[in-house]
Formats: C-alpha cells, sequence, structure tokens
C-alpha cells in the first residue's frame, strides 16, 4: 500500500530519485502509467529511468510518493528491466502538452499540468491544469511568478479543470474514455462540438468523431462545413456512416452526399434504410442552392376533411419524424396545398372541428427551383419557421426550416471558419 | 484524377508557399541584395542558384509536416519536446521579430521619405493599416491581398531592364560559380544566407498551411507552391542584383542601404527605375510587417495553447490579437522615437535570429522523420541526407554570420 497525501502535481514528481527500501537510488521518474477507471483513471505503474534501463515499477510496491520522497519496498538490484508495452497509456509523454477538450467551456485547450490526487484510497488522475499558473510550475517559476505577479495585486490561480469536464483527442488515449467518453462529449450542444471537431487535426478528429454515438455524430456533422463532412464520412467506416446518414433529416443528409464523389454517394444510399434512402435520392437530384435542395420532405400533412382531434392524434405519431410541428399543412385530393395551420391554432381548436374550418388560405409557397436567396427572403419578411415548396402542379414536395437559410444570412462560426477549421 | 480538377486543386491550395517566400524579400533582403549588387557586380549573382535549393528543401518540409499532421511548427514542438523548450524558443523569437518589425517600419519610413512623406505621418497610417488588415479581415480576404500584394515586387524587373545591363555577361556570372578571396565578398556571401532562411518563416508557412486546411492528398499541389514561391524570391533578388550591378557597380557608387540604392538609381538608370524601386522597397516592408508580427502571434499561441487565427475577435483570441498589436505599435514606436537605437535593436535581433535557426531546423529534422507524425510522409533516406548537408551548411554560415557581426 503506498503512502501519498493529498495533490499533487505531475510536474513536481517527475525527475525526482526513485529509491529502494534499502534508500539507494534506482533511478529517475520519467513517467507514471495510468489505467481506465471510474470515474477517474488510477495511477497504476511508475516508469522509472536509469541512464539506459528502464524500469515500470508496478503500483502495489510503491511505498512512498509524495514531492520530497518516491521510494518502493523492494531492493534496487532485484528489479529486473522492464519495457513500457505499446498500449499503456503514460501521463507525461501522452497527455502532458497535448490538446484536450474543455467540455465545459466547451473549447480546445492545452494541458500544462496534470493533478493526481486522493479517490477514495486510490491514487487517480483528477483534473488538468490549463492555466499560466501550470505553465509557470513546469518551467519553475511557480514561485516566483507569484510574487513578482501579487507586486501587481494580481493572485495567480490555479486553473484546473475536472476530469468529468475532459475529453482527450489524441487517438492513443481513446482506450482511457471508452467507459464514459461517448456521453461526456455528448453532453456538449452539437454547434459547439462540431467547432472543436474543426479545429483538431484530421487524425484526431476521426478518433473524436469515431467515439460518438450515431445520434450525436449526425448532430455535429451537420453543423460543419460541407469539405469537412465529406472529409470525415470519408474516413468513417461506411456501416457507421450510413447509420449517421439515416440519422439526420433527409435535407442535411442530402447536403452531406452532395459533396462526397458520385460513386461513393451512391454506395452510401444503397445501404440506407430504404424509404430515408428514398427521401434523399429525391432531394439529391435538385441543384444544392435551391428551394428543391434546401428543402427537407418530412413534414406534416392532413387531408382538408380531418378533424382537429384525429389531427392531434395523427401528429403525436408522426413528430418524432419531422423537424418541425408548428406548421401544420392541409393538401386536398391531388396533393395540392390548398391551406396551413399552425399548432397553436390546431391547440386552441374545438376537438371536432375540421382541417378546412380552421386552416388559413392562401398559402405563401416557392417553387422547387427558387433561389436560396428568395427562399430566406420569403420566410425573414413573414417571419416563418418554415416555408412550403410545391411542384409545378401546385402539390406539396417540402419545407424548407429556418434553420436551412439562417446560415445564409448569418454564417455560424464554425462555417466561418476554416475548413478544417 | 482529370487535369481539370487538379488544376482546381493546385489554384486552391496555392498561397502559403508563394507568401512566405516572398516575405523573405523584405527590407533587410532588398537592401542585402543591392549592396551585393552595388559591391560586387555580378559576382554573387551565382549564389542564388544554391540558396534557391536550400530555400526549397526547408520550407517543403515545413509545408509537408503542416499539410500531414495538420498541426503547426509550434504546437509540434510543444507537443513532442515539452513546454520549456518551447517557451525559450517562443521569448526569443519574439525579441527577434520585434527587431525586425521595428526593420521593416524603418524601410517603410525611408521609401515613403523619397516621395517626401514624413514618417510621422507614414509609419502610423502604415501600422494601422496592417493592424486593420487582419483585425477585420478573413484568412481568404487576407491571402489575396497577400497575394497581390506579392505582384507587386515584379516592379524590380522592369528597373532591371532601364537598367541596360550586359545580360550575355548576367547569364554567365549566373550559371559559373566564382570566388573572391576577401573578407567583404565573403562576409556580404553569409549575409545572402543570413537574410534567406529565417526561423519565423518555417512557423509561418506550417501555420498558414494547417490555416488553409491543406490536406495530404492536396499535398503535391502545395509543394508547386513552395517551389514556385522560392523560385520567384530568388528571381526578384536577381533582377536586384542586376539593376544595382549594372549602374551603381559600373560607376562606382557603393551604397549602404535600400533607400541609398533607390536614390542613386535616378542619374543612372534614369528617374523610373528610381521611383520602381522606391515602390518595391515600399510594398516589401509593408508586407513584412504585417506577416511578421501575424506569424509571431501565431507561433507563440500555438506554442502556449492560446486560441489564434485571422478573423477571431480580441474576445475570442485575446493572447493572439493583443501580440499582433502590440508588435506592431512597439515596431512602429521605435521608428517614431527620436535617436531610438534602431541599429542596434537590428543587431540584436540579427544576432539571435542566428541563433535561433540551428535549434529550429534540427527540431524541424527530427520531427519530420517522426515515424508516429508523418508515416510514409517521412523524409526519404536521400532527401534525409540532402536536408541534413543543407542544415548543416546554414548553420555554419549562420554562426559566421553572426560572426561577423560581431567584428
Amino acid at each position: 500500500m503506498a503512502f501519498f497525501a493529498g495533490e499533487i502535481f505531475v510536474s513536481e514528481l517527475l525527475n525526482k530519485p526513485v529509491l529502494d527500501q534499502t534508500g539507494e537510488d534506482i533511478g529517475r521518474l520519467k513517467d507514471v502509467i495510468i489505467s481506465p477507471g471510474e470515474p477517474f483513471p488510477a495511477v497504476s505503474a511508475l516508469v522509472v529511468v536509469d541512464g539506459r534501463t528502464t524500469h515500470v515499477i508496478p503500483w502495489n510496491i510503491v511505498n512512498l510518493f509524495n514531492r520530497r520522497v518516491i521510494s518502493v519496498t523492494a531492493l534496487g538490484k532485484n528489479l529486473l528491466p522492464t519495457l513500457v508495452s505499446p498500449t499503456d497509456i503514460l501521463i507525461s509523454r501522452d497527455m502532458l502538452d497535448k490538446q484536450i477538450v474543455d467540455i465545459d467551456g466547451a473549447k480546445l485547450v492545452r494541458v500544462n499540468d496534470l493533478e493526481l490526487g486522493d479517490v477514495k484510497g486510490t491514487l487517480c488522475l483528477v483534473a488538468a491544469d490549463i492555466g499560466l499558473r501550470g505553465m509557470l510550475r513546469r518551467l519553475g517559476f511557480e514561485a516566483r511568478g507569484e510574487k513578482l505577479l501579487s507586486l501587481f495585486r494580481y493572485k495567480l490561480q490555479h486553473k484546473l479543470i475536472g476530469w468529468h469536464y475532459l475529453q482527450p483527442v489524441e487517438p492513443r488515449l481513446s482506450r482511457l474514455t471508452l467507459t464514459v467518453s461517448g456521453q461526456k462529449v455528448a453532453q456538449m450542444h452539437p454547434a459547439d462540438l462540431a467547432e472543436i471537431i474543426s479545429e483538431v487535426s484530421q487524425k484526431e478528429r476521426t478518433a473524436l468523431f469515431g467515439s460518438l454515438d450515431v445520434e450525436t455524430a449526425a448532430e455535429a456533422l451537420h453543423e460543419l462545413e460541407p469539405q469537412v463532412q465529406a472529409d470525415i464520412i470519408d474516413d468513417m467506416s461506411k456501416e457507421k456512416a450510413s447509420d449517421i446518414l439515416e440519422q439526420m433529416p433527409p435535407d442535411e443528409a442530402a447536403d452531406v452526399l452532395g459533396d462526397l464523389p458520385e460513386a461513393k454517394a451512391q454506395e452510401l444510399i444503397q445501404m440506407m434504410d430504404k424509404e430515408e434512402a428514398e427521401d434523399v435520392q429525391e432531394l439529391l437530384e435538385h441543384e444544392e442552392d435551391t428551394a428543391g435542395g434546401l428543402m427537407t420532405t418530412e413534414f406534416l400533412s392532413f387531408p382538408l376533411d380531418m378533424t382537429v382531434e384525429d389531427a392531434i392524434k395523427e401528429l403525436r405519431l408522426a413528430a418524432p419524424d419531422v423537424e418541425t410541428i408548428y406548421y401544420l399543412y392541409v393538401v386536398d385530393a391531388e396533393e395540392k396545398l390548398v391551406g396551413v395551420i399552425s399548432l397553436k391554432n390546431l391547440i386552441l381548436a374545438r376537438s371536432a372541428q375540421t382541417m378546412q374550418e380552421i386552416m388559413k388560405t392562401p398559402v405563401k409557397t416557392l417553387p422547387v427551383d427558387a433561389k436560396q436567396q428568395d427562399v430566406a427572403e420569403l420566410i425573414s419578411k413573414y417571419n416563418f419557421l418554415a416555408a412550403p415548396i410545391v411542384d409545378e402542379n401546385e402539390a406539396m414536395r417540402g419545407i424548407v426550416t429556418v434553420d436551412d437559410v439562417i446560415d445564409f444570412l448569418l454564417p455560424p462560426a464554425s462555417r466561418k471558419k476554416r475548413r478544417r477549421r | 484524377m482529370t487535369r481539370w480538377r487538379k488544376i482546381v486543386i493546385l489554384l486552391s491550395v496555392i498561397g502559403p508557399g508563394i507568401i512566405t517566400a516572398n516575405v523573405d524579400n523584405d527590407a533587410g533582403g532588398i537592401a542585402t541584395y543591392s549592396m551585393a549588387g552595388a559591391h560586387f557586380g555580378y559576382a554573387l549573382l551565382w549564389a542564388l542558384i544554391p540558396i534557391t535549393i536550400a530555400l526549397i528543401v526547408v520550407q517543403e518540409m515545413s509545408a509537408r509536416m503542416g499539410a500531414v499532421t495538420g498541426k503547426g511548427l509550434a504546437e509540434l514542438i510543444r507537443e513532442n519536446y515539452g513546454v520549456k523548450i518551447t517557451f525559450w524558443l517562443m521569448l526569443f523569437l519574439f525579441v527577434t521579430d520585434l527587431g525586425n518589425t521595428a526593420a521593416e517600419f524603418a524601410g517603410w519610413a525611408a521609401s515613403n521619405e523619397m516621395f517626401g512623406v514624413n514618417k510621422y505621418v507614414s509609419v502610423p497610417l502604415g501600422a494601422l493599416i496592417v493592424w486593420l488588415l487582419v483585425v477585420k479581415g478573413s484568412y481568404r480576404v487576407v491571402e489575396k491581398i497577400f497575394l497581390v500584394i506579392c505582384l507587386v515586387y515584379l516592379v524590380y524587373i522592369p528597373a532591371a531592364i532601364m537598367a541596360k545591363p550586359d545580360w550575355s555577361d548576367v547569364a554567365l556570372q549566373t550559371f559559373k560559380p566564382s570566388f573572391q578571396f576577401n573578407t567583404a565578398y565573403i562576409v556580404m556571401l553569409i549575409g545572402f544566407i543570413g537574410t534567406t532562411i529565417a526561423p519565423w518563416m518555417q512557423f509561418y508557412i506550417q501555420s498558414s498551411i494547417v490555416e488553409k486546411g491543406i490536406k495530404k492528398e492536396e499535398y503535391w499541389a502545395s509543394r508547386i507552391d513552395v517551389i514556385f514561391g522560392c523560385f520567384m524570391t530568388d528571381f526578384i533578388a536577381f533582377f536586384i542584383i542586376v539593376a544595382c550591378g549594372a549602374t551603381l557597380f559600373k560607376a562606382g557608387i557603393r551604397v549602404d542601404s535600400a533607400e541609398a540604392a533607390a536614390r542613386s538609381l535616378a542619374p543612372l538608370a534614369g528617374g523610373y527605375a528610381s521611383i520602381l524601386f522606391a515602390v518595391g522597397l515600399a510594398n516589401a516592408s509593408l508586407f513584412a510587417a504585417s506577416i511578421l508580427p501575424l506569424a509571431t502571434a501565431y507561433y507563440i499561441c500555438e506554442g502556449m495553447g492560446w486560441e489564434a487565427g485571422i478573423s477571431k475577435t480580441f474576445k475570442d483570441a485575446p493572447q493572439f490579437m493583443w501580440l499582433y498589436t502590440i508588435l506592431i505599435a512597439i515596431g512602429a514606436l521605435i521608428v517614431l522615437i527620436p535617436n531610438a537605437p534602431l541599429m542596434s535593436i537590428m543587431w540584436i535581433s540579427q544576432v539571435i535570429n542566428g541563433m535561433m535557426l540551428p535549434p529550429v531546423l534540427i527540431l524541424m529534422l527530427f520531427l519530420i522523420n517522426k515515424e508516429e507524425l508523418m508515416a510514409q510522409y517521412r523524409n526519404s533516406r536521400t532527401f534525409n541526407g540532402i536536408a541534413w548537408a543543407t542544415v548543416g551548411i546554414m548553420i555554419a554560415m549562420t554562426g559566421v554570420f553572426v560572426v561577423t557581426l560581431f567584428l
């Protein structure tokens, strides 16, 4: 059983001499191996280097472990040189100075130092220091820096982020986070997640994206710039890619597929669920920057003679599959769009009233070949949440929701930036 | 891949290589080349060929690392060699780039004075333009402006033609290496190399490749960009030397600065040549005064783990924006303060520049040979030989250059 006290920073331990039970020097602490654990990864071994020999010392024979003394309950001469296994995760090698996602702050930060602490009797990796203080400590200036800054009445704060709020992006570290990673990143808003994905390198992006569940991946993918979307889909297994595409609203899936090479796109469509695939296929036939290319084919439409009571029942059933439920479109026998009802009016109406009685006419519509600009103008002018799109026979084909054109009017941060970024 | 698609990729990728290489012909570079032409005629032209090769070798490696890893050089150094090395490297590079930025503003002030514009007007105005460009612009726009600026360098070509050089002699001296055993010649030759490869360039080209989002699949196009840029840079240098060699050298006028060269050209090659020279210097100075602070702000933020990028706001990337602002403000102020020790500042910055080059180049060579970073994009055995030889010669020559600064 090792004796350790409170919190220790890794930088205070590295290169400290490690003693055996007789007080003989075994070597210097080079690194600390951690293994996956709940809720925190636990220290499992020490890497001690003496000249050219490396010892991996298991945690169970470590006796004292603090910033003054590190000692083991064994004789130095009995320890055999061992090599670090390729699957081991080394704190200093793999985590210090690397980028990591701060889930709470929703941004990428660089690890200046790492904090180890006591969690129910086990020494665990508890937090990362991302602040100036951590950097000064690494440089060996912590005390001097603190003194200097106090002259300016500035108190040097610790800037620690708990392990709960950290998500490594290094592919090598994915094993460490298998247990919790999915949920951790999923707590972030897809737009924040997309921004982070766009800021890391290609390799890290694939690793990070691979750790997401299909639903989160689909939402985050939509927020990215087209070229990045295509890259990510390209790097993923075809099965996962088609699952994610199925999860996306058809218009967004069509956008992504539209940027892929024709053969690859068709291959993925073949692998998708049949119904979804048909919708996407249809949307792909329209020009990308026209109403037809922007629209989604999933919307709520009801016949003229349906009662309010039945419509509400229908609404409950269909709602999970459609993008917006705020507008209900009323169509006649020939699928012609004849009226529209807002969700509010539907709820306020009496149950026995029919669609025809409560619907508003005429409806503002746009043809499938309308320009993106026109769609945006219509939505902005009438403050719509969605605009209905009709074909040459006035039959309803889809809707363009406000989120599909808002990017056209106000590009979000993650799209303004580079590809990658 | 169809030829058409290749052209599209090439056009979309082009930029970082040309821009970085052209900034190499900054106020200091132009002064060196003008002096080389004035003092030695065409005798140093041959040196441009090996210099171009060295420049290509080094720049290509940085660009390749950027495209393959998706990370800047400072980021890679931090991740692989730790915070201590990174911190000191960044600190020293900050000092040299501050000195260099001041030198660029001095070049801008001098060329403006040739047109009768007082430096108390031209320097604040230049600083403001440069500052606004990055603070208000986006990377795409800024890069396009930079590329247009690169075209202005071509003014040195008509200037050289107006000087009516003996082209057969020029051609002969370009392809036939010669050597003179005197101190002045050797110092000038070393000065050539000292101005050619500077540490900030490796950081800047890699960061801009990353910022542009160039991937390893498109890297072949970036390589063309890099090689073309290096050729263009030394092509311009060639015309500067020729223009000064054909006139000042023949007339026995020994100049010690770029603006003196521009002034002395008027009676020999005509007023237009003189104006073209001044325009070239003004353009190069202001261009470098923008890129140097930008490169510095980039790599410091990358190394320290702060947000960086053009089109970010002071709120998003405070350290980046402040570093950029401070470098420009101090660089411009040094030129404006009467009796500011400009020469000593430039001297110190050149010394540190020379001392920082070896660690940067060696770290680069270590990084580019790391399997886990570069995989199949590592240096080949042959290329490694060339790269180590180039780096070795560069380091030795720069070492001698630093020593000459103390003489």
